[in-house]
């Protein structure tokens, strides 16, 4: 099966614009069970634009790559997320460093900045890339944000998927992805760390009895 | 052959870790001391071939070990060696203080070994996508070692070092990216882009903007995995509340691990746009460490927070020699990384020791130690007097060759400010020495003496240190040859 270059283009600028308009929402949602939900359509979106690449170019590996993402990143992973989300008492992100609609605000120049940044940067690079890109940066720099401004153990991991969805876009944007016994070890990684996320996630409700990371402040100096 | 010994090096301790999950304590325990021991005696025949025969290539050239790559897996399988004789005596006190469950001894091993097949399999990987994963999956493997203890600050230090390491290796991820999309325009969409041989011998026609950027997000990316200012804020946490052999791994094997993909990024990238672009980075984050690290270390009141610090100083010096250059500079740092890797290893243990028998991290609650427990105390003292690089000890022949290398190649200032920090640092470890080793010895510790017989225990802590203060005064020829070649690599040779 194959697909003519300007489909898959349109493919990957159509999953690129949703992943984007999903990380804003990622930024400004208070509910960690909707951006446990938000963060697997935009994981299992990249998959999909990794698919249409592949589907193009012949590419197998990024053929594999995108179905594993898919299941992996699309499915099991928020599986998983939402198993904690149910044992734990926290279910709103209530005092973020910053507030949702300064989260939105800064979401929202992020997109334009990378846009900006971006635009004509690797005129050298392949079909997707144009506008790939962009997108791929907005959702590194997206991922970071929340990582950075929350609180609560699920929406870092959260925010780290929404960092590692951003890579991904970078893989697919800038070369037709990694080789893939490269890119299969990526994505093993990803299912281990959250699981080891997820292991400490249940610890802290054990031991500290909230997944609150207000209560991991002690080590100093 | 070849490929027998690299398959020993990570197969033997990864299989022994599996086993020894289901297996009850004494048997993990042996299994691991086999596993290990088995890896390192095929790491030496390696590394002999290596520095007799130069460079070898196995699986289809997906594993190619120089001299570099063969000293940092003899230099982590020595410390990992060191961390498993370390742990029986870490682990009877964990189990008299009631702190370990009853699966916890074989699972604490299966861990410990496979974060030591990790960092072995690293330094031999020609991909630098899988350098990438095999860094990665030791951070996992290694976060559930540093909550091992399920105490709250046990598992604040963990979840900071799993979610700071999991972003610092995105970036070193997206580096790799970009320097395989530098690659694209010279080699076409290869399999074998990624490899660091193959990026070697094209340097010159890589994309330099890409190759710019890509070593950027590697310096911040393995940066972080190496403690350097500003990406090091986990280490002190993680470092000083995992198990103390795990400390050991971690300050002694894993950051030279991390240094290791830096640099192999530092060559390439020399090789690409010529040497001034990386190497300037690297002595300013170099620098950046070693002043920052200074104050904590001067100030600290917890003993295993003053060695965390102190290897962030270390590896500081580290960056800065690879930054200097010039075969002199290097030559320091080949020495530097296995002095360190040893003197902190054994500092870790003696300091776990202590801080188990007293029951306190706090260094004003460990005075007396030289008169009430001689061996850990000595030990200790004088693997602080080594890190703080007094003479004579390999830490001071490194240091003296990297600050004159610096100043030979040309970073005469830089040199001269680093000589003034570590000045500094000697007087304030000097001080925590002096409180440690002097003063009254209190009453007798409560758990002085479960884990290996005292004499095993001096022989565990004695010959790494003896090794390392003789390094100072004599180094025999063998030793100063294969320094010769490590140094070689370093400055962009084959080794």
């Amino acid at each position: 099966m194959s697909l003519d270059p300007r489909t898959a283009s349109q493919i990957v600028d159509a999953c690129a614009a949703a992943i984007v308009v999903l990380g804003i929402g990622l930024a400004a949602t208070r509910s960690i069970g909707r951006s446990i939900w938000l963060v697997a359509i935009q994981s299992a979106l990249t998959g999909v634009a990794a698919l249409g690449v592949g589907l193009a170019t012949g590419a197998g590996h990024l053929l594999i790559g995108g179905l594993l993402a898919i299941v992996v990143k699309g499915l099991v992973v928020p599986l998983v997320l939402g198993s904690i989300l149910r044992r734990s008492a926290v279910r709103r992100e209530r005092h973020p460093l910053i507030g949702p609609r300064t989260s939105l605000v800064a979401a929202v120049a992020i997109v334009f900045a990378a846009s900006v940044a971006a635009d004509g940067a690797f005129v050298g690079a392949s079909v997707a890339a144009s506008r790939g890109l962009p997108a791929a940066i907005a959702e590194v720099l997206t991922g970071l944000l929340i990582v950075m401004t929350r609180r609560k153990a699920l929406s870092l991991i959260v925010g780290l998927l929404v960092f590692e969805n951003g890579i991904a876009l970078t893989a697919f944007s800038l070369t037709y992805g990694m080789p893939l016994v490269v890119e299969l070890g990526v994505l093993f990684d990803l299912l281990i760390a959250v699981v080891v996320a997820w292991v400490y996630a249940r610890r802290m409700l054990d031991v500290l009895g909230s997944t609150s990371t207000d209560r991991l402040r002690n080590l100093r100096g | 052959m070849t490929e027998l010994l690299v398959a020993l090096i990570v197969a033997a301790p990864t299989i022994a870790g599996l086993v020894a999950w289901f297996a009850d304590d004494r048997r993990a325990s042996r299994l691991a001391g086999g596993g290990l021991v088995t890896a390192l005696a095929a790491g030496l025949l390696l590394a002999a071939r290596v520095f007799v025969e130069g460079p070898l290539r196995a699986f289809g050239g997906q594993v190619v070990v120089d001299a570099l790559g063969a000293y940092v897996v003899v230099l982590v399988l020595a410390v990992a060696a060191i961390a498993v004789a370390g742990s029986p005596g870490h682990l009877a006190h964990e189990r008299a203080a009631g702190l370990l469950r009853p699966h916890d001894t074989g699972r604490y091993y299966a861990l410990l070994l496979l974060f030591a097949a990790g960092l072995a399999a690293v330094p031999l990987l020609d991909n630098l996508g899988l350098v990438w994963i095999g860094i990665e999956a030791t951070t996992i493997v290694s976060a559930l070692l540093v909550g091992f203890a399920r105490t709250p600050a046990a598992i604040e230090a963990a979840w900071k070092y799993l979610i700071l390491g999991s972003i610092g290796i995105g970036f070193a991820l997206l580096g790799t990216l970009l320097l395989y999309a530098s690659s694209v325009g010279a080699l076409g969409e290869t399999s074998d882009a990624l490899d660091w041989t193959r990026l070697m011998e094209i340097a010159p026609r890589l994309d330099p903007g890409l190759v710019r950027l890509a070593f950027l997000f590697a310096l911040a990316g393995y940066g972080t995995k190496a403690g350097l200012v500003p990406f090091h804020t986990w280490l002190p946490d993680a470092h000083s509340q995992a198990p103390s052999p795990i400390s050991a791994l971690l300050s002694g094997a894993a950051l030279a691990v991390a240094l290791y993909a830096l640099a192999r990024f530092h060559l390439v990238t020399a090789a690409a746009l010529g040497s001034a672009f990386s190497s300037t980075l690297l002595v300013v984050f170099g620098l950046l460490s070693l002043a920052v690290a200074l104050p904590f270390i001067v100030a600290q009141g917890d003993i295993k927070r003053l060695l965390a610090y102190s290897s962030i100083e270390h590896l500081g010096l580290a960056t800065l020699a690879l930054g200097f250059g010039g075969h002199l500079a290097l030559l320091g740092l080949s020495l530097h990384l296995i002095s360190h890797g040893l003197a902190k290893s054994t500092a870790f243990l003696a300091a776990g020791r202590l801080v188990a028998e007293r029951g306190s991290r706090r260094i004003g609650r460990l005075a007396g130690s030289l008169a009430r427990s001689p061996a850990d105390g000595r030990a200790l003292v004088v693997a602080a007097l080594v890190l703080a690089g007094l003479p004579p000890s390999g830490v001071f022949a490194a240091e003296v060759a990297i600050l004159l290398g610096g100043v030979q190649a040309g970073w005469g200032l830089a040199a001269g400010a680093a000589a003034a920090i570590l000045a500094l640092a000697v007087a304030g470890l000097l001080f925590h020495v002096m409180r440690v080793s002097v003063g009254p010895a209190g009453r007798p510790g409560p758990i002085p003496e479960p884990g290996p017989a005292a004499g095993r225990w001096a022989f565990l802590l004695g010959v790494p240190l003896t090794a390392v203060v003789v390094a100072g005064l004599w180094t025999p020829s063998p030793l100063a040859a294969v320094l010769e070649q490590v140094a070689l690599v370093l400055g962009g040779g084959r080794g």
